[in-house]
């Protein structure tokens, strides 16, 4: 599938991986390809997002906040916001059971590889799909980005959504880029 | 601030991503909740059986769950 990648978007597909690496994310979604195709910034796609305003850092942040949902630590705000205070429990626990009775058990650690996740494939896949109903030669990361604007809703669309871009604008600025690129 | 409302409005937010935060979280404290009391449990000298019926489960599921690292398995 990756032979007709461009070196951009393959550079943005490894780069996605090291974003969710950093992050301590445990599965490289759609959220991570974007920032890939952010941090990387060469070809239609980051210039789409750069039109709309859409830079690596607020992504990134927005992206990493994601990742609270998807870590294994007690998440104390989303407790919260279905009533239960966190520290209560904890200070509960820790009352029968001892100091850091709630603490996790044993840290999982973080393996080399971290697998792309469902969505993430989908969207890799729309996106061969968007090239071939653009009669495109090649998948650069404007055709990953409508992939994943084809996938919505995805944790992407959502921070592109929190940062002010509709997935249909970004579409549009995309399908732009193409056609200033081919001309 | 009035806590109680802010709260109610959260729980009530369209956003799926604050509700299945929410789940996710909840089922995190949950197993950690579950494995303290089930270790207190066995400290005590409940049986598997006892522990089983009680979380709603049977006993093979707490045992495979549960009984890993344990010197009385």
């Amino acid at each position: 599938m990756f032979e007709r990648f461009t070196k951009g978007a393959r550079a943005a597909v490894v780069m996605a991986q090291e974003e969710a690496r950093a992050l301590r994310h445990d599965h490289v979604g759609t959220e991570h390809v974007l920032l890939g195709i952010l941090a990387i910034d060469t070809g239609p796609g980051a210039r789409a997002l750069g039109t709309l305003g859409i830079g690596f850092e607020p992504a990134r942040s927005y992206v990493a906040g994601l990742g609270a949902a998807h870590d294994d630590a007690l998440d104390a705000d989303a407790l919260a916001t279905v009533g239960i205070d966190l520290a209560e429990v904890k200070r509960a626990a820790e009352e029968s059971f001892g100091p850091g009775a709630l603490d996790r058990p044993h840290k999982r650690f973080q393996s080399g590889h971290i697998p792309f996740d469902p969505t993430a494939k989908k969207a890799l896949e729309l996106a061969v799909r968007e090239v071939i109903q653009h009669q495109g030669k090649e998948i650069n990361d404007g055709y990953l980005l409508l992939g994943i604007v084809r996938g919505e809703p995805n944790p992407a669309t959502a921070t592109l959504r929190a940062l002010g871009a509709e997935p249909g604008a970004v579409r549009e600025a995309v399908e732009r880029e193409l056609r200033n690129q081919a001309a | 601030m009035d806590n109680g409302v802010q709260l109610a409005e959260a729980a009530g937010s369209k956003d799926p991503a604050t509700g299945l935060r929410a789940v996710r979280a909840l089922r995190e404290l949950a197993e950690r909740l579950e494995a303290l009391q089930v270790a207190a449990a066995r400290d005590q000298g409940w049986s598997w059986e006892a522990i089983a019926v009680l979380l709603g489960v049977s006993r093979q599921a707490v045992h495979k769950k549960h009984a890993k690292g344990r010197k009385d398995r």
